[in-house]
């Protein structure tokens, strides 16, 4: 049970109290998938999630709570912090699925370690990259790489579209992935066939990783942007 | 939080001991830009711009320094207060170029060694810097007091308070005040800082084109996904923002907050200078030929070419044409400075031109017809220009303000705004590493966990920066700091864990934890542009206890200046027209000369004001008379002074009375 800060009461497990409507600060142990209301399942119906995204940053955002008291403007901002960050992650397939992979078990992001809420402590699993992948990417740098020391620009539209195909494909094995690894009882233990789904998705995720790595290195237009911070060139 | 001071006094309370009219929250939204700015709060439900007791709704974004009085009058302070608005913009400015600041927005947050204090062409003199204090400071008061930004900002806001009181009763109900949406941490810490010391409660720092979509969105009723272009005296912002049922939630956001149309008047300003064949290291110089660039380019909006002429100390003239072509073809190098922040904006909300609804237009820039067909070129659609690109922001932040006060005129309404900038910290080697990326939604929050890389090392520096380059030296340095007392452990072992937290203003909190041992410390990220809570307070408490002898030396001291400008104009007048001069009018302005300038020696502001009154209906004949003479001879030989005139048409250099109703009342509503 949950005491209410303001009146005292037991709140409940909403985003406001069930007594007096104060709102609650927000569960670590809550995921993104519960903030927003959704199944922990790979497909969500983005247009819907974004309306009840839409309905609670309403409900909980700081300019509701200016001249609110202390407590209430801490936990709204809060609330807000982990509702803009669930959405965030969320509403892109790439990081949706990297985050529920992260509640199986999987790190498959290389960044140091950034913990998320729900994180089951201890057992984490991580997959080497694969060397076909490393071999791939090494062999698109350089086409990349010769293709812009030469000024083709057709060859490094070629190139980018090539890659963005390597992440829909990835990406379709992911969902797939998802659909068969999560399909169980909620408490049910994971069958070997849906560890290995895991895997799988898990080597997909690693290769997009690297796929958008590379997009990241083509030149959105034909200048290259060099990004200004307070104009300083 | 950083507003310890405003505590004492709760943000509730403070409401109901409000003097304002029922109904009202008495919340305002400023508008504090780089020329010009505004107050506006919500009148029946609408957001209406305050006007002064003239009628103007713009207070230039000039302020006066006066240097100090030689005749004490004993009852006065050891510093004279400043003068802001028209008077410091049409007159003190180019008579005491060093001494009256404009275009101040331009240094907030910033440090000598910026680019923007390093110009060549600057009416300013800068103090020297301390090498603890990386602030630009202004050598102002012929040279006897030293300000920052954040104090000239705050005189600014002061006066816009004052307005806002005298129209809506004290006290009010806190303000919302509008910055460029691509400022960095350090500028919105100074802005902060300034409404603060102004005696404001900041109710929230809103960015402009996000207030101006407001603004807009809700006076249209517009739905769908808009971008905003706002170009303005010193910044550029583009905001792509999606409305949709009361949300206004910003998709991405960029700019350049050094790019505005200032950058065009200084292009302009070389323009003549060269053709003079002068150089502009000479305030004075430099503030001249910076007048006569944008009197040029104002006018340059309705004509084709202009002519003026450029008097010299000696006494000759020179004859300068421009015609608008040649303008724009000066200017066009800078304006093209936009278009990748804006394709970068673009691309960062995922959509392409063809998918807005519409390009909304604010900032007193976007009145020049280039900058619309460049525009036009860009999003290949007709900007929407059926808004007041000047009044808009300010009318926004009020909408925002009655909201955060608790209004009830919006109640469905719902701001998201996003991180202009990446935020990010120093790795080893230098590089950056990204812990919140930009057009992330606000209020928003990371954590990343680090580790030590050597055996027994006992403390972490943190280094935090902002920007999207991968080196830190590209990147602006927001704070350094130093978790300390960590036990020797081995290389590895220890868990540093460190949250960034950035608020609703844009304004970023750091958090340092090591794990294993619960060490902790936090920082608002602020020491190296923001002033400390205690330096706030003190300067607060000073200005409490002189602001009614301010108040007074500030009316004085603005009288005395009219006295002069007066006397001298007529005096001008009649050494220039001396046949349109009845013997009666000679003897009748002598007197009221005479008289003006006896009082002008004395304390009374009210005194002079009536002299000077006097003198202006005793010589208002003799004004209609060269007037008239004036429009006779048509637009022959026409001097600087005469293109800034037709500019400002309410303005005529001739018409004293009109001038003096002007200047009587600048800054201040009180008498």
């Amino acid at each position: 049970m949950s005491v209410c800060w303001s009146c005292e009461r037991d709140a409940g497990d909403g985003v406001t109290c069930g007594q007096c409507g104060a709102l609650l600060p927000p569960r670590a142990s809550e995921t993104y998938f519960q903030v927003l209301g959704l199944p922990m399942q790979f497909a969500v119906d983005v247009k819907q999630t974004e309306e009840r995204f839409r309905e609670l940053s309403r409900l909980v955002h700081p300019d509701k709570f200016a001249k609110a008291d202390p407590r209430a403007r801490k936990a709204s901002l809060q609330r807000s912090v982990q509702l803009n960050e669930a959405w965030r992650t969320l509403k892109d397939p790439v990081r949706r699925a990297m985050y529920l992979l992260k509640l199986c078990g999987y790190d498959v992001a290389a960044e140091a370690g950034a913990s998320a809420p729900g994180e089951a402590p201890g057992e984490v699993r991580r997959l080497p990259v694969s060397p076909v992948l490393l071999g791939d990417i090494l062999e698109l740098r350089e086409a990349l790489g010769d293709a812009r020391a030469a000024g083709d620009r057709a060859k490094v539209a070629t190139l980018a579209a090539d890659v963005r195909e390597r992440i829909g494909v990835s990406m379709r094995a992911v969902e797939a992935g998802f659909a068969s690894a999560l399909d169980r009882e909620p408490d049910a233990a994971r069958s070997a066939a849906q560890s290995k789904a895991l895997d799988v998705v898990a080597g997909e995720l690693i290769a997009v990783r690297y796929y958008n790595r590379f997009l990241e290195e083509v030149p959105e237009d034909a200048v290259e942007v060099t990004s200004t911070v307070g104009g300083v060139a | 939080m950083a507003e310890g001071l405003f505590q004492i006094s709760e943000p509730g309370e403070s409401r109901a001991k409000s003097a304002c009219a029922p109904g009202t929250t008495g919340a305002i939204g400023i508008d504090l830009g780089t020329t010009n700015s505004l107050v506006a709060a919500l009148r029946n439900g609408r957001p209406e711009v305050l006007l002064d007791d003239d009628g103007a709704a713009i207070v230039p974004s000039v302020v006066h320094y006066p240097p100090p009085s030689p005749s004490a009058s004993g009852a006065s302070p050891e510093v004279d207060p400043a003068i802001v608005g028209v008077l410091a913009r049409d007159l003190l400015a180019q008579k005491f170029p060093t001494d009256t600041i404009a275009s101040v927005k331009r240094f907030m947050g910033r440090g000598p060694e910026d680019a923007e204090a390093k110009r060549a062409l600057t009416p300013y003199r800068f103090a020297p810097g301390d090498a603890k204090d990386p602030v630009v400071r202004f050598s102002v008061a012929g040279g006897t007091r030293a300000v920052t930004p954040v104090e000239v900002s705050a005189e600014i806001l002061r006066v816009l308070r004052e307005r806002a009181e005298a129209a809506l009763g004290a006290p009010l109900g806190g303000a919302v005040i509008t910055v460029p949406a691509y400022f960095d941490d350090g500028q919105r810490q100074a802005t902060r800082d300034a409404g603060r010391l102004a005696g404001l409660e900041v109710l929230r720092l809103l960015n402009e084109p996000t207030a101006a979509a407001l603004a807009y969105g809700l006076d249209k009723q517009a739905e769908g996904t808009f971008a905003v272009f706002d170009l303005g005296g010193g910044t550029f912002d583009i905001s792509i923002l999606k409305l949709e049922a009361g949300v206004f939630e910003v998709k991405s956001t960029g700019g350049d907050s050094a790019l505005g149309g200032d950058d065009f008047d200084r292009a302009i300003a070389e323009h003549f200078l060269a053709r003079l064949q002068l150089t502009g290291g000479d305030p004075s110089l430099a503030r001249r030929a910076l007048d006569a660039a944008r009197a040029a380019k104002e006018a340059l909006t309705e004509r084709e070419s202009i002519a003026l002429t450029w008097k010299r100390p000696d006494g000759t003239t020179t004859q300068l044409t421009l015609t608008r072509d040649e303008m724009e073809a000066l200017v066009r190098p800078t304006l093209e400075r936009c278009a990748t922040p804006a394709r970068r904006a673009l691309k960062d909300a995922e959509l392409s031109a063809s998918d807005l609804s519409g390009v909304i237009l604010v900032g007193g820039a976007t009145r020049m017809p280039l900058v619309r067909r460049f525009v036009a070129q860009l999003f290949g659609r007709e900007p929407l220009a059926d808004i007041d690109p000047d009044q808009v922001v300010a009318l926004g932040a009020a909408v925002q303000a009655d909201m955060l006060a608790g209004g009830s005129a919006n109640p469905n309404v719902v701001l998201l705004d996003v991180v202009p900038l990446s935020l990010g910290l120093e790795l080893m080697g230098g590089m950056v590493e990204k812990v919140i990326h930009r057009n992330s939604t606000v209020p928003c929050g990371a954590t990343q966990t680090f580790t030590t890389y050597a055996d027994n090392q006992t403390g972490f520096d943190l280094h935090v920066v902002q920007g999207e380059r991968e080196m830190v030296s590209d990147c602006r340095s927001l704070a350094r700091f130093k978790l300390t007392g960590i036990p020797p452990m081995p290389a590895g072992v220890a868990r540093l864990e460190i949250t960034f937290l950035v608020d609703a203003d844009g304004i970023l909190r750091v958090t340092a934890r090591e794990e294993t041992t619960g060490i902790e410390t936090a920082v608002n990220v602020k020491p190296t542009y923001g002033l400390s809570d205690e330096e706030v307070e003190r300067m607060l408490l000073d200005s409490f206890a002189h602001a009614e002898e301010d108040v007074k030396a500030r009316l004085l001291t603005e009288q005395r200046i009219e006295a002069d400008r007066i006397a001298h104009a007529a005096r001008a007048a009649m050494l220039a027209s001396p046949d349109l001069l009845t013997d009666e009018d000679r003897q009748n302005i002598g007197a009221a000369i005479e008289r003006l300038e006896q009082a002008k020696a004395g304390v009374d502001h009210q005194a002079i004001r009536r002299l000077i009154e006097a003198l202006d209906h005793a010589s208002k004949d003799f004004a209609g008379r060269r007037m008239n003479r004036a429009i006779e001879e048509g637009l022959r030989g026409r001097s600087v002074g005469d293109v800034e005139a037709e500019v400002d048409k309410s303005a005529p250099e001739l018409d004293l009375k009109a001038r003096l109703e002007r200047a009587g009342h600048i800054g201040h509503s009180h008498d």
